[in-house]
């Protein structure tokens, strides 16, 4: 007994002494690392398919879990989300009734700069450039070269670099838009906690502008990359968008440009969709109209952002949520009756089909309560049903793609364009302008006289065919109307609506941002 | 440096030689002569000699010396010293038992303080507190923590009333945000993981018997605490387990059984005060009333029975002791299907072995715990409209055909099931060897273990109208988390009597070794093929994902601790304690933990002599630092995260895996809590009236948040990393009396107070001091918060809008906000920023009482505690207390009774109507018991009965003023009253 006691001890002592057991490092077990990810060659492309779905769906887990930035539900802080939010609560297309946070602010421009929904939208922004940073940072050729990562694989991955440097380019426009000084950041900054400079908002559009250009030939031809991915139509519808506000962004018209870029788009392969509705239904990825669009599928890209979003929280009411292909409306989306009235009238009646899905039944026209959702008029434009009538995969998470980019915007930014002094022949301005007409009509009879083609009538144009497509408050903005001049219903607080001030064309950085990063300066007015 | 000491020690173990031939053994045991059993702690002495001993827990000492003829003397302060002759030959062991009679009214306790320590509470210089079973709280006691409740001053025991549902402890006041804020809880020695393990949603406690512990201590301050280093931050537990005395043999036996009814209902609408609010502000529903009369809250709840058995063996003989025990509960809950049921194995085993030189102890704990616990009960009964039946004609379940309208909670009940099984272990072997020829000196190997494999399966079938509305098409999750954590300790105590007035030095230094690895599977399943095998298999479903998940944590620690008392007025104790934790990148992974405390015995001073009735005097002071680690693994590694096959992209016609790169702070590491105590002991007339006041201050640095970081420079928009800090202060008081000794009549009542307070403030949380984050989710709007984390403001502070007031009473009603609250920042909108902190959750003072009244056969006792300063947001009231609930969706929802007062017709969620006070006074348990003496056959045979919740006084409107730790009631599982009668038997 002596003897096995003894041992023991001495056995435990050694087992001590031999182990060294002093050292607390424990290798992680289930995560890859810095040091292995790039050892597979399909991390670069996964990589690259991060950076699109950044806009597309929320986190790593769908359609919520594990998600991309904090401080506010996954869902609610989807990118694509809260851009068309941002772009269309505070204007006359748009109203949401929900009492989530701080969501009401949105709706009469009476925002705060704690409100999160901006804040998350700036965030997203930020982690868009962030991720394209580490892509270019882990993507030079000289670690592919010590990777050795294969010739072939080297030249595809400098076609991705292109695609990631839009994508950097495309929120940083964002950013640019909403917010106005931003800070640029840019991969040859390294991680880490320096807080980054302020830019002024003219650098940022310089930076956009010049990034589009550089990367331009390095994409493929307008309309010839596979679906879901940029090429030169997008830079080019890009560079035309940014162009066309360009007086807004850094207080220069760049009108012709703005022309030149869109004759680019309107020279490629893209053409009009005989079919209007089917650029918003779930067979949307078969619109030859479309340039660029952010995917959803219901069964692989699920968000609660998103589309989901967009489909669910527009119906409602009366409205049976089987038609859309979807498994309940989420009441919340709803338009202003000045937006209906654009129309010679709305509705299914109408001899302009773009107002076909307005509904009227059971909605009281006016926005009396912004928190009831059935106080204004339905407006169901998206649906997760295929121009075909069937549904989509999965009823709650839909498969429709959100059109960022399609030709009939080309055809209108020439329009506009020209008629801004940018070049161009009112004749041709004249007949896109008539083409979108014909094919809202479905005849000629909503053709314009050469008369009738003026700057204001563009605006109204661009509400009746962009309508809820997340760009009415840039155009607002480039007409003056947003803030100082224009009323529709809940603006600035009052159910009639009454004109705000002019600093809420810009929204306040966030107040969080204002305190991690001490360098920056609050826009004027917040 | 250490680990040399450690070695020497090893050396000096390894080639220990037997007991010399001239020298022989003095061993025994102490018992009172109360028959409360044997004496833990008592002081055996060699007179004229520089040899003695400790008792240990079972009472037992050993004392080498050389052969000759002694005088032994043992004391233990409450008794009456005794001395005795015993005459030693070389060689032989002189067996010597002493039984010491009682002297103070009140017996002086002993405290445990951790490896191997057992201090006299008279000489103790750190906070620490013990409490033994007999003063544990009786009735329906499903988990340890239930039993020292309103207890020890300090100490908050936050039940969520569900049995074997959650339970909190805070000790002296959270010192984290985002770590965890629970004590470490060991058991016999064995540290279990803090915040508990893979506990499926449960109370991770519930595997240990209270039937099966015999003492709980608590140590709250740094010096008790800091020797446990980087886990010590919230305060430690130590439970030691019962175990069976040698030269005894005992069978026991307890049977009680229960019944809960639920002591109090959510405040909603009845029928005709619902279809009067229909008829009124939702005139197009009026269609959809119905015509019944359903209290939905009295159908989803019952009268819940509870029964447990406990049996236990114990006894030995010469050096072997062994206690067996084995427990079965099963108790009910007074929500509709919920159940927790226990099987619970113990076994205690210890010896002297090597010429009594070796004590070989091992205790192994074992349970099968079950529960059932189908979520979303509540809600879906305050939400159902009272006007609707629970069936249709047809005999279905009447459910609402819109997709947002509550569900009926019955039917949700009968289909949809959580299951959970948790098997749990705790267990240690110990061998303590006394070296021979340094005497004083003890070296201690320690192995344990604690494993647990859990598991829950929840279904829901196709019919379940959840998954109807959500076209999941039934659903199946199963997962089934497994951790396993070892130890290895070896430590070494050297003890020594300086003088026979009373000075003493000991030391203690060591080395342990903690490993925890967890495997976490888990699958899921959605659109079934079939409801036929239900919670027991899928056939097959559209929808099928597996996920496996994979961890694993180290903790190397070395430690010491010196107590030197001089002259027995004069008490030093110094800790330190090294600790290593995996889960900091290089650079970060070691932390130091130190702790000093002094104690000045002024009753020994002669100048007191003339303070007659005051019989003990003691002033204390400690100041330590404490770490706190209870967070995530490879915090500071960056690393990949791989999407899963519901957030992929698309190109062209393939879907695209995604990778996605972590932000992270490389140099994340502890969180550091620098405690300082000032402490006065005191006994008056005799010791009949004993307490302690106690003054503290906490202050935690490095506080671990995720915070923004500036835009664009990490890979996302907020970083986990240490930064903020927070404070917490107070007072605690305690007083014990024997009010009726027994001696001049049969009746004793001993009487105990406690109260303590405890001032939280959050100093920063963000590098320039004046962020504030947002915290307290609750139900009603996506991400909304109600709660505030504010430099300046105690945590979790309320974040409201403050209602105008007209004519002192708050403005309601339906009017636009800017009519409602005030304009803080008077920019003419009521926005984000017009929200102000405003109250907080923690109570600023928590009083408890407890009373032990015995007369002949008779005992009686009762527990009170009243909570001041706390508040609650009644969120059951916010979401449903608007009339907007009666048109928000087609189905018209029930609405909480406060919309009568206020009339809001849109929520108002971020009201300050709805942070209610909620201080209140609980009688939380009484009972009365019945000895038999002298029945044949037995030894013992008790009855008792007791009430727990007897009573609630408050003016919170909800269901409980003690909403869970964050205040914050969103249809809490319901208070119950609990009637438990049982017996005890001994043979």
């Amino acid at each position: 007994m002596k003897i096995t006691i003894r041992s023991m001890l001495i056995a435990a002592g050694a087992l001590l002494v031999v182990t060294a057991c002093t050292d607390p490092t424990v290798a992680p077990k289930s995560s890859v690392s810095s040091a292995n990810i790039f050892s597979e060659e399909a991390s670069y492309k996964a990589f690259l398919a991060k950076i699109y779905a950044g806009l597309a769906v929320s986190g790593q887990q769908g359609p919520a879990g594990n998600g991309d930035i904090s401080g506010l539900d996954e869902g609610f802080s989807q990118y694509m989300r809260l851009w068309w939010q941002m772009e269309e609560l505070p204007t006359d297309e748009a109203a949401i009734s929900w009492n989530d946070g701080p969501l009401q602010e949105l709706n009469t421009q009476i925002w705060a700069s704690s409100n999160s929904f901006l804040g998350s939208m700036y965030y997203r922004i930020y982690f868009q450039v962030g991720l394209v940073n580490e892509f270019l940072r882990e993507t030079t050729d000289a670690k592919l070269s010590s990777r050795g990562v294969s010739a072939a694989m080297t030249a595809e991955i400098k076609k991705y670099r292109a695609e990631a440097r839009f994508l950097r380019a495309y929120s940083y426009w964002h950013a640019m838009d909403l917010f106005g000084p931003v800070p640029l950041v840019k991969e040859t900054d390294e991680v880490g906690k320096t807080p980054p400079a302020q830019a002024t908002r003219g650098e940022v559009f310089n930076y956009v502008v010049s990034e589009l250009t550089a990367i331009r030939n390095d994409l493929a031809a307008p309309g010839a990359a596979e679906y879901g991915r940029v090429d030169q139509g997008a830079v080019a519808m890009l560079l035309a968008k940014v162009y066309l506000n360009a007086a807004v962004y850094s207080g220069t018209a760049k009108y012709a440009e703005a022309l030149a870029e869109a004759q680019r788009v309107i020279a490629g392969s893209y053409r009009l969709d005989a079919n209007f509705r089917r650029m918003f239904s779930a067979d949307n990825n078969t619109s030859p109209e479309i340039i660029f669009a952010i995917q959803q599928d219901g069964d692989k890209i699920q968000t609660w952002g998103g589309m989901t979003f967009l489909v669910h929280a527009e119906v409602g009411g009366s409205m049976n949520a089987g038609d859309f292909g979807i498994d309940g409306g989420w009441w919340g989306l709803r338009t202003k009756p000045t937006i209906a009235a654009l129309y010679p009238t709305a509705g299914p009646t109408s001899p302009d089909k773009r107002s076909s899905f307005f509904v009227f039944n059971g909605f009281s026209g006016n926005v009396t309560n912004l928190t009831d959702y059935t106080t204004g008029i339905g407006s169901p434009k998206y649906t997760n049903k295929t121009s075909t009538g069937a549904s989509g995969k999965n009823s709650t998470f839909v498969d429709t793609d959100f059109p960022v980019f399609r030709l009939a915007d080309a055809y209108l930014i020439y329009a506009e364009a020209m008629l801004r002094g940018g070049g161009g022949t009112r004749a041709q301005a004249l007949a896109y302008v008539n083409a979108l007409r014909d094919r809202a009509y479905g005849n000629t009879t909503g053709q314009i006289t050469d008369a009738q083609l003026t700057t204001a009538f563009i605006l109204d144009e661009r509400a009746r065919e962009l309508f809820w497509e997340g760009t009415r408050r840039t155009d607002l903005i480039r007409y003056g109307q947003f803030s100082t001049a224009g009323v529709w219903q809940w603006k600035g607080g009052i159910a009639a609506g009454k004109v705000t001030e002019a600093f809420r064309d810009l929204y306040p950085l966030p107040a969080s941002e204002l305190i991690a990063n001490p360098k920056l300066k609050q826009n004027t007015g917040y | 440096m250490w680990r040399t000491g450690v070695m020497a020690l090893f050396a000096a173990l390894c080639v220990s030689e037997p007991a010399l031939a001239q020298t022989g053994r003095i061993t025994g045991t102490v018992r009172s002569s109360d028959g409360s059993g044997p004496i833990m702690g008592a002081e055996v002495v060699v007179i004229g000699t520089r040899f003695g001993a400790i008792t240990r827990e079972d009472g037992r000492y050993t004392i080498t010396i050389d052969a000759g003829t002694y005088r032994v003397r043992a004391k233990r302060i409450g008794y009456a010293p005794d001395s005795t002759s015993a005459v030693v030959a070389a060689g032989a062991t002189a067996v010597t038992d002493f039984t010491l009679k009682l002297t103070a009214s009140q017996i002086s306790g002993v405290v445990i303080t951790g490896y191997g320590g057992i201090r006299d509470v008279r000489d103790r210089t750190g906070v620490a507190e013990t409490v033994k079973e007999r003063d544990f709280n009786i009735g329906r006691i499903v988990s340890p923590e239930q039993l020292i409740q309103a207890k020890v001053p300090g100490v908050q025991v936050i039940d969520n009333n569900e049995p074997g549902g959650g339970i909190s402890m805070r000790i002296r006041g959270g010192t984290s945000v985002n770590a965890s804020n629970e004590p470490l809880f060991v058991i016999d020695g064995v540290p279990l993981s803090v915040g508990g393990g893979v506990s499926s949603g449960r109370n991770p406690m519930n595997f240990l018997n209270p039937a099966d512990i015999a003492t709980i201590t608590v140590l709250k301050d740094a010096s008790a605490s800091a020797i446990y280093g980087s886990r010590g931050a919230n305060g430690v537990i130590l439970i030691t387990t019962k175990s069976g005395v040698a030269g005894t043999s005992t069978v026991s036996f307890s049977s009680n059984f229960s019944t809960s009814t639920i002591v109090k209902k959510p405040s909603m609408l009845n029928a005709t005060q619902f279809r009067a609010a229909v008829q009124q502000y939702a005139p197009q529903n009026v269609s959809k009333l119905g015509t019944a009369n359903t209290d939905w809250i009295d159908a989803v709840t019952q009268s819940a029975g509870g029964a447990e058995q406990n049996l236990s063996m114990a006894g030995g003989k010469d050096d072997m002791s062994y206690r067996l025990s084995i427990g079965s509960l099963n108790q009910n809950g007074v929500i509709l299907g919920t159940n927790s049921r226990r099987a619970s194995m113990g076994l205690t085993y210890s010896d002297l072995l090597l010429d009594d030189r070796l004590e070989f102890r091992a205790n192994f704990k074992g349970s099968k715990a079950d529960d059932n616990y189908p979520a979303g009960g509540i809600g879906a009964a305050t939400a159902m409209a009272p006007t609707q039946p629970l069936r249709n004609p047809d005999g279905t379940y009447f459910q609402w055909a819109d997709w947002l309208g509550a569900n009926n909670p019955l039917s949700d009940y009968d289909l949809i099931s959580s299951r959970g099984t948790v098997y749990r272990s705790v267990g240690n072997i110990e061998a303590k060897y006394n070296v021979p020829w340094i005497d004083g000196l003890k070296a201690t190997l320690r192995t344990g273990y604690d494993f647990t494999q859990s598991s829950r399966v929840s279904f829901s079938p196709t019919t379940a109208q959840f998954d109807i509305e959500g076209g999941r098409g039934g659903r199946f999750d199963k997962n089934n988390p497994r951790q396993t954590n070892t130890l290895l300790e070896l430590f070494g105590t050297y003890t020594r009597k300086l003088s026979d007035a009373g000075s003493s030095f000991d030391v203690t230094g060591g080395y342990t070794y903690e490993n925890s690895r967890g495997d976490y599977p888990s699958f899921y399943a959605e659109k079934l093929s079939t409801n036929l095998l239900g919670a027991n298999g899928v056939p097959g479903a559209t929808v099928q994902q597996t996920y496996l998940y994979v961890d694993e944590s180290k903790l190397i620690s070395f430690f010491g601790r010196a107590n030197y008392t001089l002259g027995d007025k004069y008490l030093l104790t110094a800790s330190v304690r090294r600790d290593g934790s995996s889960r900091f990148g290089s650079g970060n992974q070691w932390g130091i933990f130190p702790s000093v405390a002094g104690a000045w015995r002024i009753i020994e001073e002669p100048f007191m002599q003339r303070f007659g009735q005051l019989s003990d005097l003691k002033l204390r002071a400690s100041w330590g630092v404490n770490g706190n680690q209870s967070f995530g693994n490879y915090l500071f590694l960056s690393t990949y995260t791989i999407g899963d096959s519901k957030a992929m992209y698309q190109f062209g016609n393939t879907f695209v895996s995604t990778i996605r790169p972590s932000a992270v702070d490389p140099n994340i590491k502890w969180e550091q809590t620098t405690s300082s105590n000032f402490g006065v002991d005191f006994g008056l007339y005799n010791n009949r009236v004993t307490g302690s006041i106690d003054l503290y201050s906490k202050t935690t640095d490095d506080l671990i948040f995720t915070v923004p970081v500036a835009a664009g420079t990490n890979l996302s928009n907020y970083v986990t990393t240490n930064i903020g800090s927070m404070k917490n202060s107070g007072l605690e008081l305690g007083v014990s009396a024997v009010v009726f000794d027994g001696k001049a009549s049969p009746w004793r009542w001993d009487a105990s107070f406690a109260a303590s307070h405890n001032t939280n403030e959050i100093e920063s949380v963000s590098g320039s001091g004046t962020d504030k984050i947002l915290v307290g989710g609750i139900a009603g709007g996506v991400g909304n918060t109600i709660q505030v984390l504010q430099p300046g403001k105690p945590r979790d502070s309320f974040l409201v809008f403050r209602h105008k007031t007209a004519g002192g009473k708050p403005v309601t009603g339906n009017k636009p906000d800017i009519e409602l609250y005030e304009d803080i920042n008077k920019d003419g909108a009521i926005t984000q920023d017009d929200k102000v902190a405003y109250k907080q959750p923690q109570p600023t003072w928590v009083l408890g009482h407890t009373s032990n009244v015995s007369y002949k056969n008779w005992d009686a006792s009762a527990t009170a505690r009243m909570y001041l300063g706390n508040y609650v947001y009644n969120n059951v009231a916010s979401t449903q207390g608007t009339y907007r609930a009666l048109t928000g969706t087609q189905a018209p929802n029930n609405l909480h009774s406060s919309v009568l007062k206020y009339g809001f017709t849109s929520t108002q969620y971020f009201s300050d109507l709805y942070v209610e006070k909620a201080s209140f006074l609980r009688l939380d348990n009484v009972s009365v018991g019945y000895t038999f003496k002298n029945v044949p056959q037995l030894t013992s045979l008790r009855v008792f009965g007791a009430i727990q919740n007897v009573f609630t006084s408050t003016k919170y409107s909800g269901v409980d003023p003690m909403a869970g730790v964050n205040g914050i009631d969103n249809n809490l599982y319901p208070l119950s009253r609990t009637f438990t009668a049982g017996l005890n038997l001994g043979f």
